[in-house]
């Protein structure tokens, strides 16, 4: 069941990033390396040293023209991580295990591509303790991963999720939700819409335990891990197709949703497909 | 039905069963969220099935544990019947055969007759209240008014014991009606009075019965047990013998017995069959309405109470053993 995250996940944009700093990402600045991008006259571009002249000579009005490149710029990378109880499931896998392992992923991936990498952690507000400001440094990588592997969720709600999304600042970045997803259709719709200005990847936590492998007969009691309320559940097979009919119509809800803000999401059950999630970030979109 | 604990303190405990309805017995298992899913009603009644029966399981160990009964108590009832007094001739001569001789081999003796069909008698008449009283030379008080039917069985078994000589008929029914005396119910009086022969009754008391027998009506039937080739109570003396009571003393009780002006038969019985007759027709004759008193005994509770505790376990028992773990235990924790 564990398999060792890679390490590296090349992730790619089909944006251009508007930061300065140069990078792995297709940028809107244009400088002097890269892919030819355009013309330009010296006056609006002023690198002497990229003086075309064929294109000047060829200029009946004599106009001296400079060559423009891409430039590849850096993007920042923010791992939104839900914490909320529901993430606290221990069924076939550990939830909390495996946002830890995707947080490591993420953070060394964003690190090889000179990306700054931010994680907030929320449930029904920011964890500050378990969260790491934007950073391109290695330093404190192992005590958040540390931090979050023994971290047992126990709040309820993810209404900090959108408080959090405020936070990552208004250049569009990859934003990585990590999360089960087990939220209200209000609070889905206001995340998401907190996070329209940024390329979203939301990564839905599931487990068989949770839906597909219910027993068909048998009695039980539930504890909601966010609410903490206990109900007896008589299960028998009628029922439990109802059960699966409704985590499915929540799961459709969630996916069209996603995918109008944007991406599709990935979705993670029981274990984290790695080559699976590389294509999917490959692809960009 | 009123109830009893034999160790109140155990009611103490009783807020324990409360405890079932706050917290359910089976392990409570982490699901991420069930909000979303509506309640099911066969889940939900199933859940208060199995907390009722918890609470029905502690409540019932408690209350065995407690030493649950039934207080014991009487209740008036209404049926038919009498308060019977028997009064028995104990004399020697009741141990003799109908014709006058000791039993021998398959032969009844007068008394054992008497016995097996009062016993009959008894045992038949469900609501009366019997006592025994016996004479000889003096009389015995052996029984006092009773419904315990196995005491009055007893008390006519205790006839077999060998008698006296003598046959004091006045002040064995002077005993009868003091028995009858202490009784303050309603109910209709019978003096059956169970002899083989009779005797002279003192002036002074038969003055005596008269006024006791004037002060409340009794209904008396004497069961004569007639020795064959004795006088009987209807003989007449043949010319010439002489016509008092020494001489014809069962023609001469009669006599006294009908004087009183009360309600009086006697049954002149020659064997066993007759002795049988005349107490078929007593019992025929005795069917006045009478209010009675049923005890009901101290019921011990404790099996009940234990029945239903094991009752509501074996269905939480039931329940343990269709729970299921969405999580294997092996691969929790």
């Amino acid at each position: 069941m564990t398999v060792a995250p890679p390490v590296d996940l090349p992730y790619q944009i089909i944006w251009r990033s508007r930061a300065l700093r140069q990078g792995a990402h297709r940028s809107t600045q244009s400088g002097a390396g890269g892919l030819f991008r355009d013309l330009a006259t010296l006056l609006e571009h002023r690198d002497p040293r990229r003086i075309d002249l064929r294109q000047t000579l060829r200029d009946p009005f004599g106009m001296l023209h400079v060559r423009r490149f891409e430039e590849r710029s850096q993007i920042g990378v923010t791992l939104l991580l839900d914490v909320s109880g529901s993430m606290g499931f221990h069924g076939a896998a550990r939830k909390m295990a495996l946002a830890a392992d995707l947080a490591q992923v993420f953070a060394a991936a964003a690190r090889r591509a000179g990306d700054t990498f931010a994680l907030y952690a929320a449930d029904d507000q920011v964890h500050d303790a378990l969260s790491v400001p934007p950073t391109r440094s290695r330093t404190g990588e192992e005590t958040m991963l540390a931090a979050l592997r023994a971290y047992v969720p126990k709040r309820k709600g993810a209404s900090g999720l959108v408080e959090a999304a405020g936070k990552i600042g208004r250049k569009r970045s990859l934003v990585v939700i990590v999360s089960d997803f087990l939220l209200s259709e209000v609070q889905l719709e206001a995340l998401f819409a907190a996070l329209s200005g940024h390329d979203v990847v939301p990564i839905r936590v599931a487990d068989t335990r949770e839906s597909a492998t219910l027993p068909s007969w048998g009695l039980f009691e539930l504890a909601d891990l966010e609410t903490g309320r206990r109900r007896l559940v008589v299960m028998r097979p009628a029922l439990k197709a109802e059960w699966q009919r409704r985590i499915e119509a929540r799961r459709a809800f969630f996916r069209s949703l996603a995918a109008r803000h944007g991406r599709e999401p990935f979705e993670i059950t029981d274990r984290i497909a790695w080559d699976r999630l590389g294509a999917h970030l490959a692809a960009g979109a | 039905m009123n109830f009893g604990l034999s160790t109140p303190m155990v009611l103490l405990l009783l807020p324990l069963a409360l405890l079932p309805l706050l917290r359910s017995a089976q392990v409570p298992q982490n699901f991420p969220s069930i909000e979303d899913i509506e309640t099911d009603p066969v889940s939900v009644a199933v859940d208060w099935v199995l907390r009722l029966a918890g609470a029905l399981a502690i409540t019932a160990l408690i209350l065995g544990i407690g030493g649950l009964h039934g207080l014991g108590r009487t209740i008036e009832k209404t049926g038919e019947g009498a308060h019977i007094v028997l009064l028995i001739d104990r004399s020697s001569s009741m141990d003799n055969t109908f014709a006058g001789r000791a039993p021998e081999g398959g032969e009844e003796s007068k008394s054992a007759a008497a016995r097996r069909l009062l016993k009959d008698f008894i045992l038949r008449r469900q609501h009366d209240l019997v006592g025994v009283a016996a004479f000889s030379t003096s009389p015995m008080h052996v029984l006092p008014m009773t419904e315990h039917k196995e005491a009055v069985l007893a008390a006519v078994d205790a006839m077999d014991r060998p008698g006296l000589a003598f046959t004091n008929v006045g002040r064995g029914l002077a005993l009868a009606l003091d028995m009858q005396e202490a009784d303050t119910s309603p109910a209709a009086r019978v003096v059956v009075l169970v002899s083989d022969g009779a005797a002279v009754i003192d002036r002074k008391v038969q003055d005596a019965l008269r006024t006791a027998f004037a002060r409340r009506p009794i209904n008396l039937y004497w069961l004569f047990l007639r020795t064959e080739g004795t006088p009987g109570i209807s003989s007449v003396p043949a010319p010439g013998e002489e016509d008092t009571p020494q001489a014809m003393p069962e023609r001469h009780l009669d006599r006294f017995f009908k004087s009183l002006g009360i309600s009086y038969r006697a049954f002149e019985a020659e064997n066993p069959e007759a002795v049988g007759h005349a107490i078929a027709e007593i019992s025929k004759l005795e069917r006045s309405p009478i209010t009675y008193t049923e005890r009901i005994p101290h019921e011990d509770l404790k099996g009940r109470a234990f029945a239903v505790a094991l009752v509501g376990l074996l269905i939480l028992l039931a329940a343990k053993l269709a729970e299921v773990r969405l999580v294997p235990a092996t691969e929790g924790a």
